[in-house]
Formats: C-alpha cells, structure tokens, sequence
C-alpha cells in the first residue's frame, strides 16, 4: 500500500445518531469529514422521540449538544438534502459523487426566526410528524431543528409545482435576503480514503399486516406516531390524544409487528414498548395499559432494572399470539389467542403497534452505489457477523447503526467508534 | 489599566429590534461605570458584523466585551473567535441572550424591553470579573496498556498497535484467547472458532509492537489521560512500571457458580453440566476428547438444557445464552443425531438480524423447545428428573440422560480490586459503568480509560468485537502521536490557602478530577481531567474550590444586577 496519494479524509453518509458519532470523532481525530444526509436536518429518527430508554433522559438534550458540535466543527462539511450517486475507486482512493438538491435558503443567511412559514400559502402533512401535524412548503421539521434553517420543498412550493411561478411569499417576508431562488441543483465530486454508511433504518409499515387494522380503523398508532404524540415539540405539544381529542383510558401495545414477516427480532421493540407504558402511566395515570407480547426480550445489564421498574407502575403483560384489531362499538377490540389456544379479547380506545426495524426503502439502491452487498433481510452485509461486523467485503466501506442490522443506541454509537478504529488503523 | 468595556446589541434584523427598545437598552447601560461604548448593529454575527466589532475593540482598546444579541449556543463561539482575532482574551467576553429569553418570548415590548436591560447590565457586572483564561498544550503518550487478552483485548491490541504506538497486553493467565478458545463452534453460522481466533492470536504474538505480558496482573495505575504510570505484576514477583497514555479494560467475564442453587442439583446430581463444562466435553482438546458422555461412559440419548440459570439472582438477561443454548443442542445433534434435545425457556431473546434463522434451523434438526418456569432438577428413574411448571401452571416432570444449565454471565472475577486500581466504577450488576450509556458505551467516567466486551457488560463476540473497535477508535482519536492534548480551559481550582482537606469535592467530581494530597493535606484539581462541570466549587464549604470562569464574585454580581 503507497502511503503518498492516500487521502484520509472520510466520508459518512446520514447524519443520525450513528453518521454524527462517526463524525466528530474522525474530527477530532484530525480528519475532514463529508457528512452527507438526505434530509434538511440531521439528528435522524433519534430526534423523534422525547425520552430514551434505559434512564428515561430528554433525547433532544441528549443529542442537541452533539448536533452543535457537528455543525459548529471546523472538519465537518456537511451537506444537507444530498445523495451519493457515485463511488469509484478503493481504500485511500475514492472519487464520490454527491447530488447536492437547493435548498433555495441560505444556509449563512437565515437566522432561523421563521418569518416565512406564515406567508407560505401551503400546507401540507408533516411527514416528520408522521402525518400527524401540518408544515408549509418552506418549513423545517420540528421546533428544535438543526441546521436551524428552513428548506423550501420542490415537490409543493407553488414556483415549483407550476401553480404559482410567480410567488414570492416567503422572500418577501424575510429581511436577511436568505431566500434564493437563483440555488440550482449541483453535483459535487470528492475525494476520500473511506467511507462509512449510517443510512439508518425504517419501521416496518403495519399497512402489510392488515390484522392490526392500521390505516383502516382509528386509534391504531404506530411506534413513531406515538412518538411524536407524546413529544412536547410534536403536533399535540405532548398531549397524549385520540383522534376524538380525548385522551384514550385504556391502550394496547402490540409486540413483534412484522416480526414474522421480516423473519427477525429487532432487538428495541420490547424496550421501548415498555418505555411507552412509562410514557403513558406518567402523563395519564390512571390509564389502563396492556402489553400484548410473544417472548420478553430485554439482553443487557440495565434492561432487567429498567422493565422492573416499569412493570410496577402496572399494567398487564398477556402472552399472546394471533393478535387482530377491529372496529367494534365505537371502540377497539383487540383478540387473540393464549398460548393455550384459547382464545381472549380486550376492549381499548387506542392500540399502539411496535413494527419492526428494517432496512431503509432505498437501501438497494444504494447498496449498487456503494457495490456492497446486502443480506437476505435488505440490511448491508458485513465481511464478518462475529469478527467484523463494521467491515464490508468492499476495503474501505464501512457500515454502522441500523443500516448494518436492528440495534439500539448504544450499539450503533459503539459501531461507529469501531469503524473510526478501523479507518484510522487502515489509514493512519 | 483602565477598564474600557464595550457594550454592543443585535438587532437581529427585526427580531431582537422589533420586540426590544434597544435605544431604551443602550440608555440604561451606557453610563454605567466602565462602559466605554454602547452601540447597536443590525447583525453582529454577519461578516460585516464581526468586522465591526473586531474594528471597535481595536478602535477603542476595548478590555471587555459585551454582547447582547442570541443564545450562546448559537453565536458565543463566533464572538470569542473575534475578541480572538482582535487581540482580547475570549474570556473577557460574555453574551447577553436577549433574544430567545427576551424578544422571542414576551409580548409586551417594554416588559422585554425592562428584562433586556436587566440582562445586558448583568453582563457587564459579570465581565469586569472575568479572568483571562489561557490554552494549555500537554505532552501524551500515545501507547497503550490492554488488559485481558480474550477477543476484545486481542481486537484492541491490533488496532492500535503501530509504530508509532507501542501496546502492553496484560493477560493474567499463561495463555490468550479468553474464553472463546475454548469454544469448538461459533454461533450463528456455527464456524469454527479456532479457524477465525488463531490467526489473530498469531498476529498478536508475531506483532513487534505489542509486548504480551502473560501472567500478569494491573497492581497500580497513577496519573492521568496522556501520562499514566502503571505497575504490572508478573506472578512470582518481578515488577515492571509502564507509561502509557489510555488503558483499554477487556477482562471479560466468568459463569454465574450455580453451586449456591440448589434446585439445580449441579453437584449432586450426576450428569447435571454447566454450559461451560458442556463446551469442554465437546472440544476436541477437552477431558473427553470431545466425546459426549455420561459419567457411565455411554451416550447420551436424551438431553435437557435448561435457560436463565442465575438470571432472577443475577437480575439481568445475559443476552448470549439462548443463543449459546442453540449452538449447544446443535453440538449434540450433529455428534449424536438420534438424542434428544429440550430446551427448558421462559422467553426467547434472539434479538439481532441473523438468529431468527438460527433458531429456526436449530429446531429444525428436531430439538423441542418448552416453555417453563420453577425448573428443579432431580434425582429421577434411570437419569436426570427436570420438574416445572408449564405454560397452563400445571407440574410436569421429564426424565433425560442429562442436563445442561444455561448459566448467566458475570464479570470476571477480580473485578472490584480492578475498579479499585483504576479508580472507575462498577454498576450494580458488577459490570464496569460507562460514562454514558448510549452515547459513551465504551468511555468510562475517567478520561483515557476505556472498557470493552463483557467488562462492560454480558454481549456476545460480535458486540464485543465491536466495543473493542469502538475503544481502538476513541484512543487513536484524542491520542494522536506527535500531538499534544488541549485540556479544557474552564476548570476549577482549589485554593491550597483555604482547604481544609475534607474531601467534599473528591466526593462529588464525576471525573475523578481531584486527588489528596497527603503530604500538603489539601485537595489537589487536575486540569487536565476536570471538565469544568463546577460540583466542587459548589460543594466546597470553606471556599477554596472555585470555578474559573464560573467564581463566586460574577456569579454574585451578575445576579445582583438581574433581581436588582
């Protein structure tokens, strides 16, 4: 290996949890680092919710100062609402193309106040809210966001759709002269030695499963949903609502959605089922919740302390298979079969599915981009389960957090400090 | 000198202006004693801005800076790397939120107006205290101390070991490999385990630059990240001090002693194995040769492996167990195709993409899995009794040839003398803490330390691996060879004046920042190691423990000013 034209310089793409780890420690450790991400923010799905488990602390809080850190380090280049469409070359060696879309806001010039999202004539659903919630066509996710500066969404704004070439409702509300319409589309060329993919993951959509009723009958939540329905800066500023607006006085949760489907256990479901039950007992105390499960799965030294503690707040735990949802006077009716066989059923007003992770939708896509291979559930095959699990077959790529298999946060924080090893190791 | 303080509010566009009577602010403050000049700017953090600001201090021979404008989390860096560039200490400096906590929130213009000027006048009362702080550079070493050579230890050791980077591998027994060399198969793809450890174990022999120290254990370790000094005792005596810079903890773990459960019968009754010993029968380097037998030397044609032994007592999962238990009945099923196999399980744990197959391809082979609880083992007709409790409550009994006890994990013993020596903490699982449980798994609360594979808690090879990878990551991030270490600037200090050696504040740090020392009787801060988090100066009862840039008089006077 000749050690002269190598770069060591690196490039992470998804800016979740995962990619902004890898990050700030290939900085910290002197390299430049290309961050590239999708979406406008970075923060990934970590931002979504409001506490994480084990020790129920503020997942913005937790995250925030590393956001900061990431747009504030001298060694990171990010680059938001981007994608990597091209990868040649190998270890020390890559040329990567990047697809950089306009933002049509300066980043430099926007101080985030959000004078223009009152003028903007549009509105649509908040897919960061998933749906719950409404944005503009100019918008940025939720209160708390970073880069703390909009995007104007092409596939809505008016001058894009065709609807209005004319509008001009948020330039004329802002007074840093932030908006530019003149951004175009560009595409980047840059030259690494690595590459580390954090592309994350997404829930498994319930629609497949059609037992569960999701998307039929209301009142049937998603793990995200109920997410950002108990978060403080979510569409119902944390109140924990049906679509009725009341609150709901009995909830279940339904384990393993998707599980049989995906042909896995996606390692989380459990424990953030139960960090709902906490969610719920705290904010609505006197709700009756029941957890509908197969097999408790909870590994680790913290999560048995962690369930205890939850389980004493109450609620019922019902070992339960073939599990069905419908509508039934007005309310929900949840049945299902014991392991007995014999069958049960409950009556509740809010049922809440835990769906399990799988890969990103695109992930074969890039998977021929980066000429990696995947594994026969869709996530990004490592060189080795055991022995290297970071690695790919392709020197050089690296693959970290969920796109790599279901994890927690631990476990995708402790890959990205691996691939970081690794790199520095492979190009000191 | 002089003081000459400049005064400057934001107007933010129209967001700090609209909402602020910033003329009214500028009044309010200018006469204030020390106040040079109070001026306003449309946007202090555009360039023009900071050109602006740069100019005036320098115009002006400013020798404090306030601003009045955002949150600190958004401008207060870009505003001290200004005071920087125009020769003013950054710390003379101190940002006045009257945007987030003022205009963005009140209503009523003269309220925010009122609440503005309060904290601008606070600011300026606050800096005329602040001390000039300065970067420190110290020298590190950037070599390494590993302790434990199992497959963390060994993964840790080749990572960081180059030329430039010197690694000591301390293994307390005479051989390496840990626990996995002497396991014959890996789940979940159930390869061999000495075709993939070997090699490594090969490499970590042949590399120069790791210096294997068998038979050895950590007696000491002083100082601090970049400059530690550890005794290494090798038994029998001789022992060698090492300077290191970071120290990776890989001990690993041991089997939970079923010998204190009775229920079990292990020890009573015949044929009834832990995990571990099972894995011993089936190597091919074991007591049997890796024969599976019963204590009468026949085959076993019918076998037990019962899950969670130890883990009520324990109180954790053990995460691996279900699946060591697949590998086990997949052991006996490709020795002796005609056994039978049972698995005695409360929940199945297989969380991660690959075992859902793996058990599914286990029971495949034609082992039975039971779902039980209150499992006791027992003396029964012509073999082993497993009595339980099955899924419809009722008490069942079966009878095999013999048992095998899925044992939990715990750490290694050793453990607490080890937290002792190195100054970290242990949870109360045993298993050494990290200093965050999501966003530090492999930090501990003592800089320079890291821990990796079941020290840290019980995981498998592949999440052992991991850590070992992530500890090799965090190490060749911060110690760098050829690059020294920039401490925190923001510390505490403790007045050897006024000490009076009661330890509140060793008591208190959360980095292990403080030491005594016993010859001065006093409390003693590293710099390097403090984190500048303040508990100490606010736990310190005599005054001698104060935060630089955080003393006793700018906290009082700047909150004097805002109640004033």
């Amino acid at each position: 290996m000749e050690a002269t034209n190598q770069s060591k310089d690196v490039l992470v793409v998804g800016a979740g949890i995962a990619g902004i780890e890898a990050s700030l420690l290939l900085a910290q450790a002197g390299r430049k680092v290309y961050l590239v991400e999708k979406s406008p923010s970075i923060g990934g799905n970590v931002i979504k919710f409001e506490e994480v488990f084990t020790n129920l602390e503020c997942s913005t809080c937790m995250i925030a100062p590393k956001q900061q850190e990431t747009l504030q380090a001298e060694r990171i280049e990010l680059l938001t609402l981007s994608q990597v469409v091209r990868v040649e070359g190998g270890l020390g060696d890559f040329k990567v193309t990047v697809k950089r879309n306009a933002r049509w806001v300066d980043l430099e010039a926007c101080i985030g106040c959000g004078a223009c999202f009152d003028p903007c004539p549009v509105s649509l659903k908040n897919e960061f809210e998933e749906g719950l919630g409404e944005r503009k066509a100019i918008y940025i996710p939720c209160a708390g966001a970073l880069p703390n500066v909009p995007a104007i969404d092409r596939e809505h704004c008016l001058r894009f759709t065709g609807e209005d070439k004319t509008c001009q409702a948020c330039q004329e509300a802002c007074v840093f002269e932030a908006i530019d319409f003149d951004q175009q589309d560009e595409e980047l060329e840059i030259k690494v030695g690595a590459i580390v993919v954090a592309t994350g993951y997404d829930l498994f959509d319930p629609r497949r499963s059609p037992q569960y009723g999701y998307g039929k009958v209301g009142g049937v939540y998603t793990a995200f949903e109920f997410e950002r329905l108990f978060a403080s800066n979510g569409p119902t500023g944390g109140e924990i609502l049906l679509p009725n607006g009341n609150p709901p006085k009995s909830v279940a949760i339904i384990h393993c959605v998707g599980r049989k489907e995906r042909g896995y256990c996606s390692a989380v479901c459990c424990m953030y089922a139960l960090k709902f039950v906490h969610y719920l007992k705290s904010k609505l105390p006197t709700v009756e919740v029941a957890q509908l499960y197969t097999d408790f799965c909870i590994p680790g030294k913290s999560a048995q302390r962690f369930s205890e503690k939850v389980k004493g707040m109450g609620g019922d735990l019902i070992r339960a298979e073939v599990v069905e949802v419908a509508k039934e006077n007005g309310n929900l009716r949840v049945k299902y079969n014991l392991p007995s066989g014999k069958a049960g059923s409950l009556e509740v007003d809010m049922v809440i599915l835990a769906p399990a992770i799988e890969p990103r939708a695109d992930a074969a896509d890039l998977a021929k981009v980066f000429n990696i291979a995947q594994d026969d559930a869709g996530f990004f095959a490592e060189e080795h389960p055991e022995f290297s699990s970071v690695a790919t077959p392709r020197e050089g790529i690296f693959i970290v957090g969920c796109a790599q298999g279901p994890k927690n946060i631990q476990g995708s924080v402790a890959q990205s400090e691996a691939a970081v090893g690794r790199i520095i190791s492979l190009l000191p | 000198m002089e003081e000459k303080i400049g005064v400057y509010v934001c107007e933010c566009g129209p967001n700090i202006a609209e909402k602020v009577d910033i003329e009214r602010v500028l009044a309010a403050v200018s006469s204030i004693e020390g106040v040079a000049v109070a001026e306003r700017y449309k946007l202090l953090c555009s360039e023009e801005g900071k050109k602006f600001l740069k100019e005036n201090i320098e115009k002006h021979g400013l020798t404090h800076l306030v601003v009045a404008a955002c949150s600190p989390k958004q401008h207060e860096l870009t505003f001290m790397n200004v005071c920087e560039e125009a020769g003013l200490n950054p710390y003379l400096f101190q940002l006045a939120n009257i945007r987030e906590q003022c205009a963005w929130i009140i209503e009523d213009k003269d309220e925010a107006t009122e609440k503005a000027i309060r904290y601008v006048r606070a600011a300026i009362s606050r800096v005329r205290y602040h001390i000039p702080l300065e970067k420190k550079e110290i020298e590190a070493n950037p070599d390494v101390l590993v302790i434990g050579a199992g497959v963390a230890g060994i993964e840790a050791s080749l990572l960081l070991a180059s030329r430039a980077r010197k690694v000591y591998l301390v293994e307390r027994e005479s051989s390496i490999g840990g626990k996995v060399k002497g396991f014959a198969q890996l789940f979940p793809r159930m390869e061999s385990a000495s075709a993939l450890l070997e090699p490594k174990i090969k490499q970590v022999v042949e590399n120069k630059n790791i210096e294997l120290m068998t038979e050895s254990e950590v007696e000491q370790l002083l100082g601090f990240f970049g400059n530690f000094v550890v005794t290494v005792r090798k038994k029998g005596g001789e022992e060698r001090e090492l300077n290191v810079g970071a120290v990776v903890v890989a001990t690993g773990l041991q089997e939970f002693d079923v010998s204190g459960l009775p229920q079990y019968g292990y020890g009573k009754v015949d044929n009834v194995y832990t995990a571990g010993e099972f894995e011993r029968m089936n190597s091919p380097d074991g007591p049997t040769q890796g024969k599976v037998l019963l204590k009468d030397g026949r085959a076993p044609r019918s076998v037990a492996i019962i899950h969670c032994v130890g883990r009520q007592e324990k109180g954790y999962c053990s995460r691996v167990c279900c699946l060591y238990s697949l590998k086990l009945a997949q052991y006996l099923k490709s020795k002796i195709p005609e056994v039978q196999v049972c698995q005695f399980y409360s929940d199945l744990c297989l969380p991660g993409k690959p075992y859902q197959r793996f058990y599914e391809e286990t029971k495949g082979k034609g082992v039975d899995f039971i779902r039980a609880e209150k499992v006791e083992i027992s003396e029964g007709e012509g073999g082993v009794a497993v009595n339980y409790s099955s899924e419809s409550g009722r008490l069942e009994v079966r009878n095999f040839d013999m048992v095998i006890l899925a044992t939990a994990m715990e750490p290694a013993h050793g453990s607490a003398k080890l937290a002792e020596i190195l100054n970290i903490g242990r949870g109360v699982e045993g298993f050494f803490i990290e200093e965050h449980e999501k966003l530090g798994p492999v930090s501990t609360s003592l800089e320079g330390i890291y821990i990796a594979g079941c020290a840290q808690g019980p995981k498998g090879i592949s999440e052992s691996i991991v850590q070992a990878e992530a500890a090799a990551g965090k190490i060749l991030a911060s110690l760098v060879p050829g690059r020294k270490l920039e401490p925190e600037v923001k510390v505490s200090e403790i007045s050897e004046a006024f000490c009076i050696g009661c330890k509140t504040c060793i008591s208190v740090c959360a980095y292990n920042a403080i030491t005594f020392d016993e010859l001065r009787r006093i409390s003693v801060v590293n710099e390097v190691l403090c984190r500048g988090c303040g508990n100490c100066a606010a736990a310190c009862p005599s005054g001698a423990a104060r935060h630089r840039h955080f003393t006793f008089r700018q906290i009082y006077h700047e909150l004097m000013e805002t109640l004033r």
